[in-house]
């Protein structure tokens, strides 16, 4: 497989148009026939073709037909397709904050993660559990906004400590993301270690990472929001390339790169913050998604990144479709799976491709 | 280790009987008390209400942070839950520590021994370990014949509730533990045998693990005729959270509107209460034959 792509897809090789549009075309057929795939299997037996016979069925105007069938609708319409899509935009998202705080960072160990912005998103949502505030008030999912608070909380914070003299110096930046997430990730352990046992499992199983169907409203509402910010970062992809060369060249060829190192990292912190206060923590996706996609086609952002996002969708979703089948009708936190099946994959590839890691 | 190997007979339940002052316990660690105890350390909240109901609440020194009931309970010095805080646990001079099996920090008791305190450990598996550890406890503490009251009591109480829902058809239940993610209770739980005690068939039957996190695929498909939400101070599902499962509006628990609360403490603790527990959950699950329907919601 591995050859096969590169045939097409050789990296280092001069970006062209017609390469942009074979790569990113392909990917999204394959992410388009992988959601159709994922919607196919569940803890229930429901697949799409009955439910697409039960939806034409009601559109002509026909009874609903039976109670199961109308059970099948609503479990493919309201809980199967919201979670894949679900899942589809999370490992997007992570992937791509991903690839940019990894060009932005110059590090390769860099994920969506070690900023602290998430840990502030995660103690927010702990903070809500904790004092028992609901999930839903009006049917305003009341946990997503308490963590995406945290989050911008955390994003403040870190700026404030990182910037100096009008300046966001990259190895400040990083330190105050990485001290700032040790010490939030201790208020969270010490909630979890307060609360009854009984209790804090939910909290631990949240923060573990999971999908769960959000309502339509709060999935459109996020779409949108994960939409535009990955529009605005697919923008600046030129950019990450110039900034991967260092910052004084960077300087050098004219690139303002103060500024666009805050627009980056306000950027990436917002939409993680997002991220986290739907769906907990699901690691290995950001980190390794934009590495095994680089080491396929090279490491051109304009095309690395809307790639690792359609590969990290793709990634996602098929690994929470393992998580929700699995050991069914129980499931299994999706980052379990992400770790296990994108782990040795990720291996294999550096196994093989040890030369283009450098 | 040494108290271990004292006979190759160790661990069987007629070793029990002895001595009279000779008691084995569910980890099959054998325990020799000269006389009752006086200070007794309970580390579990399931323990203290099993010796509180046995009236040797005199004789307890400390408690959990969770023991909470009775309400005399809270006035007994704290040790600490699953990770204990040895000093304050030690300062209290106990002649005798009572721990579940479960939740405990496993090197606890390995300190406890060495320290040479006294422990006994309690597992229980099923509704009837509890009756018969509270009288195991009761001759441990020289409180026999009310530990026996209780028990025999207690065995009264859910044979009658028994009685009363075998006729009836078992009610298909979801036991929600937690929301987002759902994590409900499977086979293996203690609540799964409540639930099937009480005339219920619990949705999460066909789980490999006794707390899964559980697909809502399933939940609809399976289609609960009633909702459980176990409340309390100290946990449960907030009411707003608990109005986001009327969304599903084919369930049959729904429609018919059977979402019901049930104090989480006498479900979870395998102590005296749960023939309350059980009472109230099977009020909840066949109402029309409760005969006290005040706990019914």
């Amino acid at each position: 497989m591995v050859d096969l792509v590169s045939s097409w897809a050789n990296a280092g090789s001069v970006l062209t148009v017609s390469r942009w549009v074979t790569v990113i075309g392909g990917l999204l057929l394959a992410s388009l026939a992988v959601l159709v795939l994922c919607l196919q299997f569940g803890a229930t037996s429901v697949d799409v073709r009955t439910v697409a016979t039960a939806i034409t069925h009601m559109f002509r105007g026909d009874e609903s037909g039976s109670p199961s069938l109308r059970t099948s609708e609503i479990i493919m319409v309201q809980i199967r397709f919201p979670r894949v899509l679900m899942g589809f935009l999370v490992g997007a998202s992570l992937a791509a904050v991903g690839v940019t705080l990894q060009a932005l960072l110059r590090n390769p160990l860099a994920d969506p993660y070690v900023l602290g912005v998430s840990s502030g998103s995660a103690l927010g949502v702990s903070l809500a559990i904790l004092f028992g505030i609901g999930s839903a008030v009006m049917l305003l999912p009341l946990l997503p906004i308490f963590g995406f608070a945290g989050g911008l909380l955390a994003l403040l914070l870190i700026y404030r400590l990182a910037q100096s003299k009008g300046r966001l110096p990259i190895h400040s930046l990083l330190l105050a993301g990485v001290i700032l997430n040790a010490i939030l990730t201790a208020f969270i352990m010490f909630i979890t270690s307060i609360m009854e046992p009984n209790r804090s499992a939910g909290l631990m199983a949240w923060l573990m990472g999971s999908l769960t169907a959000p309502g339509y409203p709060a999935l459109g509402v996020f779409s949108m929001y994960v939409v535009l910010v990955l529009a605005i970062l697919m923008h600046k992809a030129q950019l990450l390339n110039v900034l991967t060369l260092g910052e004084e060249t960077a300087r050098s060829l004219g690139v303002e790169t103060e500024g666009v190192k805050k627009q980056l990292f306000a950027l990436t912190a917002l939409l993680t913050g997002a991220i986290v206060s739907v769906s907990g923590m699901i690691g290995f996706v950001g980190m390794v998604v934009p590495h095994a996609v680089r080491l396929l086609i090279g490491s051109d952002h304009r095309l690395l990144l809307p790639a690792s996002a359609l590969v990290g969708g793709m990634f996602l979703a098929v690994a929470d479709t393992l998580a929700r089948t699995i050991m069914a009708p129980a499931e299994i936190p999706v980052g379990i799976v992400t770790a296990l099946a994108g782990g040795p994959f990720f291996l294999y590839l550096l196994l093989c491709r040890k030369d283009r890691m450098l | 280790m040494k108290r271990r190997q004292q006979g190759i007979l160790t661990g069987m339940p007629f070793m029990a009987n002895v001595s009279a002052r000779a008691y084995v316990d569910d980890a099959g660690r054998r325990l020799y008390l000269a006389k009752p105890p006086a200070r007794i350390v309970s580390l579990a909240p399931s323990i203290t209400e099993m010796l509180f109901a046995m009236e040797a609440g005199d004789q307890i020194v400390g408690v959990t942070d969770f023991c909470d009931y009775p309400p005399e309970a809270l006035k007994k010095p704290k040790v600490g839950y699953s990770n204990p805080n040895l000093e304050s646990l030690v300062a209290l001079q106990p002649d005798l520590v009572v721990a579940p099996n479960d939740f405990l920090k496993p090197d606890v008791i390995v300190r406890l021994e060495q320290l040479k305190i006294p422990v006994f450990i309690l597992a229980d598996k099923n509704v009837d370990d509890i009756f018969v550890h509270i009288q195991t406890l009761g001759r441990i503490v020289g409180r026999s014949p009310k530990a026996d009251a209780v028990a025999m009591d207690l065995r009264r109480q859910v044979a009658a509730i028994k009685q009363r829902v075998q006729r009836m058809v078992p009610v298909r239940v979801l036991y929600v533990l937690n929301s987002q993610p759902l994590i409900t209770v499977g086979p293996g739980s203690f609540i799964d045998q409540l639930i099937g005690m009480a005339g219920g068939m619990n949705v999460a039957a066909k789980s490999a693990t006794p707390y899964p996190r559980f697909s809502l695929e399933a939940v609809l498909q399976e289609d609960p005729e009633v909702l459980v939400f176990p409340v309390g101070k100290a946990e449960g599902i907030p009411e707003s959270e608990q109005q986001t499962w009327l969304q599903w509006s084919t369930m049959t628990a729904v429609k018919r509107g059977r979402l019901h609360q049930i104090p989480a403490d006498w479900l979870n603790r395998p102590g005296p209460r749960i023939a309350k527990g059980l009472e109230s959950l099977a009020a909840i699950l066949h109402p029309d034959s409760a005969i006290d329907s005040r706990v019914h919601r």
